[in-house]
């Protein structure tokens, strides 16, 4: 395991983070509901192809974090749309917690590391 | 990680249908965003395209998602296993130190399983050995029996359970035809056993129904007699050949490698029942046991139920010829294993024991090392590495080692198996066909796997469990303390286990050594024995007995059966006409039957009364010799000599004058106790030729030419055989012991070694992680001899903790030993001290030099370091 898949692993672990977070706020939404609510929050800095929310979606949905369901999208299209689970809140709460401890922590010890 | 798997696996049979719907969502997906970007006042073609862009390239993604929705690929894998290899070949020492281990470990469990696959586990080498069952009588108590023919044709004749009902015996047959004559291992059979066994001779036929008749003579060659002896004549066939001085048609060849009994010694002919014609209407002559195959359908206990039955009925038809009112069922696999069975069990046992404590030597190892590799998983996760990636990493690192134990630990096995299997000679049936095959390979693989876990889970836990933050800043200091507590239970429980293997090696061979020497109540010097084949003339055994008398060097011959310690035991019910009891309580007891001289070849010595001479021929008064034991059970505070005993029953009973008392030959094999036993003068008696026995002045051993001479004087046609030293004779049947003596010494030796190493580690590490905390008590004042104190208190603790659990299972293990093997005591406290004390010196042994290095920490340098 190099470098580059550690790198990667950070990214979909933030990027599973926050599909979590947002179809725990936002409530049942569809892979492109989900891309356009990144867009937003992320202001334009989070640039990603949207085809990896789905990648995102359905790791989590093999962790039965979120469940999904066919349904008629606004304008009466066949779409699949997502909705968090049980499961998926507790850990979205892990996560929360470890995510914050964990920043803090690298902030510290990049301060440590400058003054040394 | 369970659940992913699970979708994961869905995901490999539904992937059609999962493809599907992506493409489905992904086309929605496009849509919505080029409306969107129409909205915005694209024209439908620029949108189109912007749509694509801002989405990404489908197709890869496509085969991105297929790829999550399945199990890894098996170039990941590999990859891991890679990297593995990498990890384990930078740290060659470790790597070295812990694959040994392991293979010690598998090595013994692999060889022990070869042996256990080939004799136990190995399904019978006949068509649906599923249904072959072992039958016999059994007494009230469940003990089996023997047969006697017409119980066995009740049996045969009015079961509705077997398809067909076999009975079998041993019998040594004399063949003189080519010359020079041999003496071969037989059979004597029921007609049916071929076509019960689903077994096809090679050439010829099985036996056929009338073949059983008294004036019938036919026999079936086995594959190796007809090659050595008959050079493969297929001309052989229906031509006669002379056994035992009649001639027996020969009806066909046995295939090669076919083995009825599967047990040894290799059976070199068989022939039908019509050969025990004699004694085919007396229901109290027990010859056969019985093998049947059940009925499609049937199940063995509605057999038994069903024999049962009949049992019953013949024991209230017959109430003076039985005591046996019941029977036994049991699959001939398990009559096969039989006595054998429980100590390879034991010996399983014991390699599994030997087994964890390996694991518990590698896990030791693996711990140490992870401990200097904290502070390297703590930044890994805390740069997003997941935890179970960490986990899977070690895992795959201990698969990797265990693999490498595994290779090297059959290699090992080779080498034990080779070095262990002579020791066990006949005496396991079926051992010979143990060998490092395809379902041992699979087994010890088995193994590599399974011990890959237990010694790196707990790693692996430790590695991931502790938190992030707190290893971060602490680094190996702070993982250490609860990686002490770990470390020190693994070494407990490798004392209390190497303890356990050391007491049950000390139990077997105390009680095999008790065995070896016991008195075997005759003079085991200067004693040679042989058996001789049957011979057509009438006097054949007075003449031989003459002749050998006359050889130098011998001081006494005899003849006399069964001899001492050799298993085979004849057991003959009598009455006593003073005190007379039910027919069902009638007293039995082992007898022989003796020629005159007996006693002194044997050296059996005469206590009392007169011994058997020439005088007791078959018209003279009738007598038996009896011993001690046999005079003190039966007639107890009372003089032996001049008592009667009655033999047989109804008109055939006769009443015998007891002449002699003699000392206690032990006639079981390993018992340790002596049984009664009473003699037959052989002229009274005339029930064929036994074993001779000669009291020589000499060595025994060079004897045996003049006696081979002496032999073919009174018969050419007389084959000798099982010719044996009265030590070899005392040894009688302790092969299998030493087989487990041998093994089991040897997993005791590598556990006591593997545990004194791992205490080693474990004391070693501790020094040096309390360097520091060392060089500072040295600072404040504290003594050389303080320091090694405290070095060796930690190691007394470990020990202690260990011996009192290890004790605890020692008695346990003792017991289950005691069942296995005579003579063995288990609560032995001299032995017990013994497995104790080895313990402790090898302990204190591993305590010294890190003791040594913690009483030499420089003080200032200790402190002076980080």
């Amino acid at each position: 395991m190099g470098i580059a898949k550690d790198r990667s692993e950070v990214l979909q672990g933030t990027l599973d983070l926050i599909v979590l977070k947002t179809l725990d706020a936002l409530g049942p939404l569809h892979g492109y509901g989900v891309a356009r609510r990144i867009e937003q929050i992320s202001e334009e800095t989070l640039r990603l192809n949207e085809g990896t929310v789905y990648a995102s979606l359905l790791r989590l949905a093999q962790k039965g974090w979120i469940h999904s369901q066919w349904g008629a999208s606004d304008n009466n299209r066949k779409a699949k749309y997502y909705s968090i689970s049980k499961s998926g809140r507790k850990q979205l709460a892990r996560e929360t917690a470890n995510w914050e401890r964990i920043s803090g922590l690298i902030g510290r010890v990049l301060r440590l590391e400058s003054q040394g | 990680m369970l659940r992913v798997l699970f979708s994961r696996l869905l995901g490999m049979i539904r992937h059609r249908q999962m493809d599907q719907d992506f493409d489905d969502e992904v086309t929605v997906h496009l849509e919505m965003l080029r409306e969107r970007f129409i909205a915005r006042g694209m024209s439908p073609e620029e949108a189109h395209f912007a749509a694509r862009r801002q989405f990404g390239g489908t197709t890869q993604m496509k085969s991105n998602l297929r790829e999550m929705r399945t199990l890894p690929a098996f170039e990941a894998v590999i990859r891991d296993f890679r990297q593995a290899c990498r990890q384990l070949a930078r740290t060659k020492g470790f790597t070295a130190a812990a694959a040994l281990t392991l293979a010690l470990g598998i090595g013994a469990s692999t060889a022990v399983f070869s042996v256990l696959d080939a004799v136990v586990l190995r399904p019978l080498p006949f068509a649906e050995p599923d249904r072959l069952m072992a039958f016999r009588p059994a007494d009230a108590r469940g003990i089996p029996h023997l047969l006697s023919y017409p119980d066995f044709f009740d049996y045969r004749k009015q079961n509705q359970a077997f398809e067909h009902l076999v009975s079998y015996r041993d019998a040594d047959f004399t063949l003189t035809d080519p010359q020079p004559p041999i003496q071969v291992p037989g059979q004597i059979v029921s007609w049916d056993l071929f076509l019960m066994l689903g077994v096809q001779p090679q050439l010829g036929r099985g036996f056929l129904p009338q073949e059983e008749e008294p004036d019938a003579h036919a026999v079936v060659l086995s594959h190796s007699l007809w090659t050595k002896r008959f050079g493969g004549d297929k001309g052989l066939l229906g031509k006669p050949v002379r056994i035992n001085g009649t001639l027996f048609t020969v009806v066909g060849v046995a295939p090669a490698g076919f083995q009825f009994p599967v047990e040894a010694p290799a059976v070199e002919l068989w022939v039908t029942l019509a050969e025990d014609s004699a004694t085919r209407d007396q229901r109290g002559a027990r010859m056969p046991e019985a093998v049947g195959r059940l009925k499609p359908g049937i199940s063995p206990d509605q057999a038994s139920a069903q024999m049962d039955l009949i049992a019953g009925a013949l024991a209230q038809q017959f109430p003076e010829s039985r005591n046996t009112a019941r029977t036994l069922v049991q699959s001939e696999a398990e009559r096969v294993a039989g006595h054998s069975l429980r100590p390879l069990l034991i010996l399983s046992g014991a390699v599994g024991m030997l087994l964890l404590i390996a694991c518990a030597n590698v896990a030791n190892l693996l711990l140490a090392r992870n401990a200097g590799r904290a502070r390297d998983f703590a930044l890994r996760t805390a740069l997003g590495a997941s935890r179970s990636a960490i986990a899977r990493q070690l895992l795959i690192e201990g698969l990797a080692l265990a693999m490498l134990g595994a290779g090297s630990g059959v290699l090992l096995a080779f080498v034990i198996l080779n070095a262990v299997l002579p020791l066990a000679g006949q005496s396991i049936p079926r051992i010979a066909l143990a060998s490092i095959d395809g379902p041992v390979l699979v087994f010890s693989m088995m193994l590599a796997i399974c011990t890959s876990i237990l010694f790196s889970f707990a790693p692996a836990l430790q590695a991931i469990g502790a938190g992030v933050a707190g290893r971060l800043k602490e680094g190996a200091q702070h993982v250490a303390a609860g990686n002490d507590r770990f470390r020190s239970a693994l070494i407990v429980l490798q004392i209390t286990l190497g303890l356990v293997l050391i007491v049950g090696a000390e139990l077997l061979t105390a009680g095999f050594v008790r065995l070896v020497r016991r008195d075997p109540g005759f003079r085991r010097d200067h004693l040679l024995t042989f058996n001789v084949g049957v011979s057509g003339q009438a006097d054949f055994g007075d003449r031989l007995l003459e002749r050998l008398k006359s050889l130098p060097g011998v001081q006494a011959a005899a003849m006399g059966r069964p001899l001492p310690l050799q298993g085979h035991q004849m057991r003959i019910a009598f009455d006593i006409p003073t005190r007379p009891v039910p027919a069902s309580d009638r007293p039995r007891s082992d007898a022989a039957i003796v020629t005159p001289d007996f006693f002194s070849a044997m050296g059996i010595p005469l206590l009392k009364g007169r011994d058997i001479s020439d005088q007791d021929s078959a018209s003279a008064p009738l007598v038996v010799v009896v011993n001690q034991a046999f005079a003190r059970k039966f007639f107890p505070g009372e003089e032996a000599i001049g008592k009667r005993i009655q033999t047989g029953k109804g008109p055939g009973a006769v009443v015998r004058e007891i002449v002699g008392v003699v000392g206690d030959a032990k006639q079981a094999a390993a018992g340790a106790d002596s049984d009664p036993i009473y003699y037959f003068p052989s002229q009274q008696l005339p029930w064929g030729v036994g074993t001779v026995v000669l009291r020589t002045t000499g060595p025994p051993q060079q004897l045996e030419s003049a006696v081979r001479a002496a032999l073919a004087e009174v018969d050419r046609q007389v084959p000798i055989h099982q010719i044996r030293t009265g030590e070899q004779l005392a040894a009688g049947v302790i092969a299998q012991m030493q087989f487990s003596i041998v093994l089991m010494g040897g997993f005791a030796v590598v556990a006591l070694l593997l545990t004194v190493t791992g205490l080693y580690g474990v004391l070693s590490y501790a020094v040096e992680r309390r360097r520091r905390e060392i060089g500072l008590r040295m600072a404040l004042g504290a003594r050389r001899g303080e320091v090694l104190s405290m070095v060796f208190r930690h190691a007394a603790r470990l020990v202690a903790t260990g011996l009192v659990l290890g004790l605890a299972g020692a008695a346990v293990g003792g017991r289950l030993l005691r069942s296995t093997m005579l003579g063995i005591e288990p609560l032995d406290l001299a032995l017990l001290s013994v497995a104790c004390g080895a313990m402790v010196i090898a302990s204190a042994m591993a305590a010294y030099v890190p003791a040594m290095r913690a009483a030499s920490v420089d003080p200032m340098k200790a402190l002076r370091s980080e």
